[in-house]
């Protein structure tokens, strides 16, 4: 029964990802619940292992989200602040 | 099929702009690259830390450098580039290659070697003080 089951995708790699580039402790839950897919379906827990990927797709994707959201944040602010100091050049 | 032609050809264009922007701007000489929010946070480095420097070195094909900044960063990319190979190849030939990501023995070796890096290269001596970015 189990094996006709298709392997739920463990997003190692995304949380790798993750991890390398966002820096965040999401990346380090995500690998954590890779861990847990591949031997929860090792064990014949197919629906362990379909929770686990779930988790691991939610923590990711939420790392990534944040990643994104600081560097689009972070780009703004240097973006209001070099024209707030191109425009007061005059000024001075 | 994630690697379906319509979502490579999707990602390339992303992955193509961050590759030109690290290749041209050096992370060290301009303050608009994002910092780690957790090292601001807590002056501890994560184990991210150093990744932007070490992607700028990568594509100037300085790989001792890329090392230096951040150690996991050229093994993680091998793990990124292992499972888009196998997973592709699997998809064109229709055969079915293991693909050793999904081995129960895999994402445990990658925490326990993320979080080893981790602690070590916060110790602020030799030869710890080499892993820091």
């Amino acid at each position: 029964m189990e094996e006709n089951q298709k392997k739920p995708k463990n997003y190692l790699v995304e949380s790798i990802l993750v991890t390398i580039f966002c820096c965040l402790i999401f990346g380090i839950i995500g690998i954590v619940n890779a861990a847990k897919v591949n031997s929860e379906y090792e064990a014949g827990n197919y629906e362990g292992a379909l929770a686990a990927s779930k988790q691991a797709k939610t923590w990711t994707l939420w790392g990534f989200i944040i990643g994104l959201a600081g560097v689009v944040i972070v780009g703004f602010l240097y973006l209001v602040m070099g024209i707030a100091i191109l425009g007061s050049a005059g000024d001075f | 099929m994630t690697f379906s032609k319509k979502n490579i050809l999707l990602a390339s264009i992303p992955v193509a702009i961050l590759l030109l922007v690290y290749f041209f701007y050096n992370p060290e000489d301009f303050d608009w690259f994002p910092k780690c929010p957790f090292y601001s946070l807590t002056g501890v480095y994560c184990p991210g830390c150093g990744s932007q420097r070490a992607l700028h070195s990568l594509v100037h094909l300085e790989f001792g450098k890329t090392a230096s900044y951040n150690f996991l960063f050229l093994p993680a990319l091998g793990v990124v580039l292992y499972n888009f190979g196998i997973t592709v190849y699997n998809e064109l030939s229709g055969k079915q290659l293991t693909n050793y990501i999904y081995k129960p023995i895999f994402p445990k070796v990658v925490l326990i070697i993320v979080l080893l890096f981790w602690g070590l290269r916060n110790i602020p001596f030799s030869p710890f003080c080499y892993l820091a970015p």
